[in-house]
């Protein structure tokens, strides 16, 4: 095999690295060589993704140690579908936020990018990892870029939402590191494979106090109530691009990483029931809150919370259907949630104010950013024919098939709180009287009409012919509740 | 009175969660098992180290070449910090110069006494041959490049404080810092390209306990400990300094 | 002459409470000082705090009664029975490093802040909701 998975951390480290370096030879390079790096990415994915259908899981070795000795790299189905996914959305990101780049001074586009890269990267590592200290290195190295990010620009507003993501930040890596003290004292090893193996073994006060460490650490990364109160400040703070990177990218990895802790780690009864309700009061408090809002990124944040509610809510119900449903949603959110961000960052770039009531009449000025927000806002809502509505279904048959009474009524009584707010957005872009005939002084360039449209062709197409998607999704769930496939696999060299 | 209510009775529950978790782990108790026929990985590399390695200190085999990757990512942890303070404290020229009148006793503006300015220049040179020693025999003796890299910072951070001057080589720097960086993933490439497996050891590996034994592993903690020297040195200077990069 | 094994083994009780309460101790006051101080600085020392603790809790759970560095000096070649565990003290390696690098990311931000405030008082600093 020629490519593996160490070359989606490798290469952006290489470029992380000599970035400095290129720069002095060519001032260009900072921005040009992150778009090498990504798509070379998306390139490993399509790759890995072919191998593991032909061949099985791979599971990589790294410094020549076996797992469960040495660190070992994981791509089954799910992280699979889970990496292709981030790295596409990150070249998208990356191609959308080319033009941007250029309104920045030479040495800032240097620091934007490598942070940028790395924030992708080390989500793509928090998926693929199979070790749990690993883990909690990539998680760091998202959470350092994150916190750099969301103070890019130096304002007040910046530095204040960086300083609280920071200190939130800094608590759950406190708790991780704690949930996994208490892990390795109790089973000897750091493999998430053989700590699953060994989970049985531990004394039941045990596994629940290092359970709550790992959903108090991971929920903040997951923005699950009630520590996600740095997402709105930071969403609405941080550059556009890393807006759109948050939503798609990171908060993925963060449900991913309590998913994959919670579902394979541990054999914790009870804790879907958790995951569900507190899914369920992230979901209803964020989408309440999205409603008051004033400002159209604080509004979109909010909504993305919701959205990653209800992602929680379905690996709760934790049925084959339920989480399919769940990862066509994460599928769904990372690429609508991009293009909302993309589209508004296109609004408040324009008016230069962030408030919600600028928007008045601006499909004159803006026509096509205004029919991808549109479009966008009906798929977030579950409109058919749009991709959210599948995802959406899903859910809603699985919770119905689980006799989950009030859950649908209140993912249902959550759609009608979705209308309100994205409509009434909406009205105000086509319907409201415009306040001036200036026309707009920012058209979006050619790169982020392409990426743009690319994420609202796949919102249609898919809204079409789900089944373009639905098998690879169908794998992923599949591997991820194939627990005893999983450990076997890794550990089977052992043996 | 609310809020410290809530906030006693968090701390309150924290401490009693700890305190009863940790009095059913008793302290001094044997978790490794037999070396022999690990169960654990602490037995595992206790056992390899000395035997397949041939490193004499087992926590640099466990951070070099077990744990490598971890290594890796905390190394681009580092990095990727000083990428952040540098993009936060970064400043526009226009921004600088009002800003200069504002913060103008940023910096310690009294001179320090020659005495400590002698004394500074004395012992500069011999923290950095330290730090070089320490980073060096990292395989051998407590210590590596982590240790080395920050013994030598500190040396910086003197020189730093004590000669109101003193400015670091930033074209040196940015290419040291730039080069132990990929000086580090090249070596790893190097076992991913010739053993199939990123970061591996090569199979001569030397006697236990000689300066050059190990493997790659000394290689791997120079380039660390270069990167840690320099990037220490950059995050102190921009924080003393709040000067934007030289270009 | 007794040596420290024996008198390890002797005094165990009062060395867990000692190292462990001491651990617990520092978490606590660290989180003390980040949920309950004003000032910016005291509430990143705090953070640093909490760390040492947890990393003090490391290094103490790796430790086994009698042992020895895990290091192997000529003449000792076939000592590993009687060595503590190199994993803890591996991890804590790296925890501290990254520790590190939050702080300064910390003090970074805290340095924004009172360019733009004025002041480090974080009551003052209210711009955005929590």
């Amino acid at each position: 095999m020629v490519i593996t998975p160490v070359h989606y951390i490798v290469a952006p480290l290489i470029a992380a690295f000599a970035i400095p370096l290129l720069t002095k030879i060519h001032k260009d390079a900072a921005r040009i060589v992150p778009g090498i790096v990504l798509f070379y990415n998306v390139v490993i994915s399509f790759f890995l993704m072919n191998h593991i259908a032909e061949h099985g899981m791979i599971s990589e070795t790294l410094a020549g140690w076996e797992a469960p000795w040495g660190i070992n790299l994981v791509v089954t189905p799910f992280t699979g579908f889970l990496a292709t996914m981030v790295s596409i959305l990150g070249f998208i990101i990356w191609l959308y936020g080319y033009r941007f780049k250029r309104t920045l001074k030479g040495g800032e586009v240097k620091f934007y990018e490598i942070l940028q890269m790395m924030m992708i990267a080390g989500s793509i590592g928090i998926i693929i990892t199979g070790d749990i200290f690993n883990m909690f290195v990539f998680i760091e190295i998202v959470g350092i870029s994150a916190f750099s990010l969301t103070a890019f620009y130096r304002s007040r507003d910046g530095a204040e939402a960086g300083f609280k993501y920071l200190l939130i930040g800094g608590f759950a890596s406190a708790f991780l590191l704690l949930g996994i003290l208490i892990i390795y004292t109790q089973t000897g090893t750091l493999n998430m494979a053989q700590i699953a193996e060994r989970m049985p073994e531990v004394p039941q006060q045990m596994k629940i106090i290092a359970l709550v460490f790992f959903l108090v650490a991971l929920g903040i990364e997951a923005e699950m109530f009630p520590l996600n109160g740095w997402a709105p400040d930071a969403y609405s703070q941080a550059p556009s691009p890393t807006s759109a990177t948050f939503a798609a990218v990171v908060s993925v990895a963060g449900v991913y990483a309590l998913i994959r802790v919670v579902f394979t780690m541990f054999d914790v009864e009870g804790v879907n029931n958790y995951l569900m309700v507190m899914g369920f009061v992230t979901m209803l408090i964020a989408e309440i809150a999205a409603i008051s809002q004033k400002n159209l990124k604080r509004m979109l944040a909010y909504s993305s919370i919701g959205q990653v509610g209800l992602i929680l809510i379905s690996f709760g119900i934790g049925s084959n259907l339920a989480v399919f449903g769940a990862l066509f949603l994460m599928l769904n959110h990372s690429v609508i949630k991009s293009l909302l961000f993309m589209a508004g960052s296109y609004f408040i770039y324009n008016t230069d104010d962030k408030r919600i009531t600028a928007l008045n009449g601006i499909h004159k000025k803006l026509p096509i950013v205004s029919f991808f927000f549109a479009l966008g806002s009906l798929a977030i809502i579950g409109f058919p024919p749009f991709s959210g509505f599948w995802s959406k279904f899903y859910i809603l048959i699985s919770a119905a098939n689980e006799k989950y009474i009030f859950l649908i009524i209140g993912i249902l009584l959550v759609t009608i709180i979705e209308l309100t707010y994205y409509l009434r957005v909406v009205g105000r872009i086509y319907f409201a009287k415009e306040e001036e005939g200036e026309p707009a002084s920012h058209r979006p360039s050619i790169n982020a009409l392409v990426a743009m449209s690319s994420l609202a062709l796949f919102i249609i197409v898919i809204g079409v012919y789900p089944d373009l998607i639905m098998p690879h999704i169908q794998n992923a769930a599949d591997a991820l509740l194939d627990k005893t496939n999983y450990i076997q696999q890794i550990l089977s060299v052992k043996n | 009175m609310l809020k410290k209510l809530i906030v006693f009775l968090l701390i309150a529950t924290l401490g009693y969660t700890l305190a009863v978790t940790l009095s059913s782990i008793p302290i001094g108790k044997n978790r490794i098992g037999s070396i022999e026929n690990p169960e654990t990985v602490a037995a595992y590399y206790l056992d390899k180290s000395p035997n397949d390695l041939k490193v004499a200190n087992t926590i640099t085999a466990v951070v070099v070449n077990f744990r490598g990757f971890d290594t890796l990512g905390e190394v681009s942890v580092l990095f990727l910090a000083a990428t952040g303070l540098a993009s936060i404290l970064y400043r526009k020229e226009e921004e600088e110069e009002e800003e200069n009148i504002r913060h103008i006793s940023h910096r310690l503006n009294l001179p320090s006494s020659s005495l400590v300015q002698t004394g500074a220049k004395i012992l500069f040179p011999l923290i950095i041959v330290l730090g070089i020693y320490v980073f060096i025999h990292g395989h051998l003796t407590p210590g590596g490049g982590f240790q080395g890299g920050a013994i030598i910072a500190t040396g910086f951070l003197l020189m730093l404080v004590s000669y109101k001057g003193f400015e670091t080589n930033h074209k040196v720097m940015v290419w040291l810092e730039s080069l132990a960086g990929l000086g580090f993933v090249g070596v790893g490439v190097f076992g991913l390209v010739k053993y199939g497996s990123f970061l591996q050891n090569t199979g001569w590996t030397g006697n236990l306990n000689d300066l050059i034994s190990g493997g790659l592993i000394p290689l791997i903690y120079i380039f660390v400990g270069i990167k840690v020297a320099t990037e220490l040195t950059n995050i102190l200077d921009i924080l003393l300094n709040i000067k934007p990069r030289k270009k | 002459m007794m040596d420290f094994q024996t008198l390890f083994e002797q005094n165990i009780e009062i060395i867990t409470i000692a190292v462990y309460g001491t651990a617990i101790a520092l978490i606590v006051i660290g989180l003390y000082a980040v949920l309950m101080k004003k000032h910016l600085v005291k509430i990143v020392i705090g953070l640093s705090i909490m760390d040492a603790g947890i990393h003090l809790l490391f290094v103490a759970v790796g430790y086994i009664s009698g042992g020895t560095a895990p290091i192997f000096s000529p003449g000792s070649e076939n000592a590993a029975t009687t060595m503590v565990d190199p994993v803890p003290q591996a991890l804590v390696l790296t925890a501290i490093v990254i520790g590190f690098a939050v702080t300064a990311l910390a003090l970074s931000l805290v340095i924004r802040l009172y360019k733009h405030h004025h002041t480090a008082n974080i009551d003052q600093l209210n711009s955005l909701k929590w």
